[in-house]
């Protein structure tokens, strides 16, 4: 399809949302035993993650310092997610993290977010609500009715993909431990999973853990920065936006198996995006409220906020001064 | 490509924070000796000790499960597949969509169609909710697995039925929504897709939802245009403004007054947060790590009470703004100059957040219906919104249920008693559960099926 026709297409699609009358839109089945099996599982391992936070926690909290604290700080992350043990040791980063004093109420930066852009943002974000309604979810939707056992093998292939600027970053982040974990899972999946369409390092104990561009200048200290909308990609913020265009340019440059250049570059990105939109319950004004975009701007802003404070911790910055606004 | 998680998810957090996750904490004494040991006496907030608890009939076990739910392991025996059709229609005697709320402009209902003959459950949503959140799914499964057909509808409080289906625009009004109500269930079924057969009707609600079911068969009873047959209503308000009294008596006790209320807590749970993922190792935060935060996060009597009385105020905040706007009373939107799509909405978020019920009842609410209803005065106002105003339907007609907890906080003793005494037999009322916190149990979903097809002890023949 040429570029233009693909605009007007998109132009009449949006511009003809205000119809009349009666429309009924098939949704995906729902699958309430085993979503109900899951959740089981889910409070199981969840429950797991909570003790073992919460003795890391009490270790920090006490603000003892010295080896039992490490020790006790230690023991809460392994128990804490049975998916991280990269960094174990005398001095690694959560033992540093033992001797910060813990947040306290005082140290939470203001509520309220700084968005500069906020009349563009509004803008874009009423464009996306449009585009996902009327194309992007009916997509995935569709996508969602193809059997579960070869969309798993998709979303394996990208995430397999994502393995490598997870690499790249962990080791700007200095964290190698986790670093050699996500290569092993990278050449372990391309090998023995085919390509990537299986997660055989999962069974190998090798569960996922990626990060990205982002984290990286989170850990180097720079702030979010303004609240951004990107078109179609949804809320983020500077620091994301740019973290996320570190990221594919990385990938890019790397360029594995010559995926990310000419016209099959197109026809993957489209899947891997309907993949990761088919994986996402979220419904763009599903929650009817007129403050739907504020909702959403605080929880994404204030949940990168606090997986700086985590991040920060493990690294060689100060944490941020508690007097600092947010994002600014 | 697309790798970083989209932080969509996170619309999920109150309602993982707030509902799901509850299910975390499955040993809320095993917990609370965790994290016990972390918790100073100055993160405790402002309400550790109630002196005069508006919690109504609920105690600590109530509080616990009115926000954790029903767990997983206790959830009646559900089906593999439920087929699921959302279907938005639009009202013909809708008022005019103001452009900020132009996402509203049509009713969004969900149907679950079975492939034979089946009757229809009609499920009413709670206080402020749409037709499709995470109580509701439990519902549908579990009539759906029994053989109906399953519509589920938004709360007339549900900012999307203001504004698409809402004669007034002012919501709340018992008699007023139950005819709205009643209207829109008309041209949704007249418009359900190509089925199989519906061989008969019943209404469901919970919480508010309750009521309004049970509204909307007394006004069927004379107007016969669908020929409702059984109501159950689970954990119902007896009067609707001392329950949302209730909640924000609650909200002035275990949060404090407003603007600064909501900092101090918005602030002890970013501090809590922020230590629970130091302490953990994860670099990004996922699910997992929301429904683990959840239990680190609440862990007094006074921060469930929070996160209730929380989660019942940003509900109301919608209802303001939405009646504020249609009445055009001028609280806190300007009738001459009414937000726009690009303008912020954070200044007249903040204020409403501050306000309680009383203030919508007295300033939105008494000004509309005082101007637009003959001799009404806010005393009237307020007794009509009980239901005690089809008293007799539900002491006589023998096709009405309950079922409530000894422990539900949006009542209080004699508001029980009200309803054990006018419904006698046909009311089941559980030892635990708080508010909605027993919704999908076994016990629950078995006695409500029974209801609904009759074969509860206290049925009609």
């Amino acid at each position: 399809m040429r570029p233009p026709l693909a605009v007007g297409l998109v132009v009449l699609v949006l511009g003809g949302c205000a119809t009349e009358g009666v429309s009924v839109r098939r949704l995906p089945d729902e699958t309430p035993a085993a979503d109900n099996a899951a959740a089981i599982a889910r409070m199981q391992g969840a429950a797991a993650a909570m003790s073992g936070a919460a003795k890391g926690m009490g270790a920090t909290e006490a603000r003892s310092t010295g080896a039992s604290a490490a020790d006790a700080a230690g023991e809460g992350n392994t128990n804490a997610s049975g998916a991280s043990s990269g960094d174990t040791g005398a001095n690694t980063p959560a033992a540093e993290a033992s001797v910060l004093p813990p947040l306290t109420p005082g140290d939470a930066p203001s509520m309220y977010t700084y968005d500069p852009l906020e009349r563009v943002n509004r803008f874009t974000y009423r464009f996306n609500a449009r585009f996902d309604e009327h194309i992007f979810l009916p997509v995935a939707n569709g996508y969602r009715r193809i059997p579960a056992p070869i969309r798993n093998s998709v979303h394996n292939f990208f995430h397999n993909l994502g393995e490598i600027t997870s690499t790249v970053n962990y080791g700007l982040q200095w964290r190698l431990g986790n670093g050699a974990r996500t290569l092993g899972r990278f050449v372990i999946n391309s090998t023995l999973g085919v390509g990537g369409l299986l997660d055989v390092a999962s069974r190998f104990k090798l569960s996922s853990q990626q990060t990205g561009f982002a984290s990286t200048l989170s850990t180097w200290g720079v702030h979010p920065g303004p609240y951004l909308v990107i078109p179609i990609l949804g809320p983020s913020t500077l620091r994301d936006g740019s973290g996320y265009l570190g990221d594919y340019g990385l990938a890019y440059g790397i360029n594995m198996a010559n995926l990310y250049r000419g016209y099959q570059s197109y026809g993957l990105g489209v899947v891997s995006a309907v993949d990761q939109r088919a994986g996402i319950d979220f419904r763009y004004y599903g929650s009817g409220s007129p403050f739907e975009y504020e909702t959403i701007r605080f929880l994404y802003v204030h949940r990168d906020l606090i997986q700086d404070e985590a991040l920060r911790t493990r690294g060689r910055h100060k944490p941020q001064d508690p007097g600092q606004p947010a994002g600014k | 490509m697309v790798r970083r998680q989209w932080a969509w998810a996170l619309i999920a957090l109150p309602r993982v924070l707030f509902a799901d996750a509850g299910a975390t904490v499955a040993q809320p004494a095993a917990v609370d000796g965790a994290v016990a040991v972390s918790l100073s006496s100055a993160d405790a907030g402002p309400a550790a000790g109630f002196a005069n608890p508006a919690t109504g009939l609920a105690d600590s076990a109530g509080l616990r499960a009115t926000v954790f739910g029903t767990l997983p392991q206790d959830i009646a025996p559900m089906p593999a597949r439920v087929p699921l059709q959302e279907i938005d229609i639009s009202m013909p005697w809708a008022r005019p969509v103001p452009a900020v709320l132009w996402f509203d402009s049509r009713l969004r209902v969900f149907f679950s169609a079975q492939k034979k003959a089946a009757p229809l459950a009609i499920v009413i949503a709670g206080t402020g909710s749409s037709g499709n959140p995470a109580k509701m799914s439990i519902l549908r499964g579990a009539l759906y697995g029994a053989g109906y057909h399953v519509l589920t509808v938004p709360s007339p409080t549900f900012p999307g039925f203001i504004v698409s289906t809402s004669s007034t625009g002012v919501a709340g009004d018992l008699m007023q929504d139950g005819h709205d109500l009643y209207a829109a269930l008309q041209r949704v079924i007249a418009h359900l897709p190509r089925h199989a057969p519906i061989t008969d009707i019943d209404v469901l609600g919970f919480s508010l939802g309750g009521a309004n079911a049970a509204m909307v068969k007394s006004i069927d009873a004379a107007e016969g245009k669908l020929q409702i047959h059984r109501v159950v209503m689970i954990n119902p308000p007896v009067s609707l403004f001392a329950s949302i009294n209730r909640q924000d008596a609650l909200f002035a006790q275990a949060i404090g007054p407003a603007d600064q209320g909501v900092d101090d807590l918005y602030r002890r749970i970013y501090a809590r947060l922020a230590n629970f993922y130091r302490a953990s190792n994860k670099v990004e935060i996922d699910d997992t790590d929301l429904l683990a935060a959840a239990g680190s996060v609440l862990r007094t009597d006074a921060d469930f009470a929070a996160a209730i009385a929380l989660t019942f105020r940003l509900e109301l905040v919608d209802v303001f703004f939405t009646g504020d706007l249609y009445a055009r009373t001028g609280v806190v939107i300007d009738p001459a100059h009414p937000p726009g799509v690009e303008d912020s909405l954070e200044d007249i978020g903040r204020r409403l957040r501050g306000m309680t019920f009383a203030e919508y009842f007295n300033k939105v609410f008494v000004p509309y219906y005082t101007a637009h209803r003959p001799r009404a005065t806010a005393a009237s106002l307020q007794a009509d919104n009980r239901l005690d105003i089809i008293a007799p339907a539900l002491r006589d007609n023998r096709d009405y249920y309950c079922q409530t907890n000894r422990d539900d906080l949006i009542l209080d003793e004699t508001e029980l008693q009200w309803l054990q005494s006018t419904l006698g037999d046909r009311i089941a009322v559980y030892d635990h559960g708080g508010h909605l916190g027993n919704l999908g149990d076994r016990r629950q979903v078995a006695d409500m099926l029974d209801m609904l097809a009759g074969r509860w002890p206290g049925s009609a023949r």
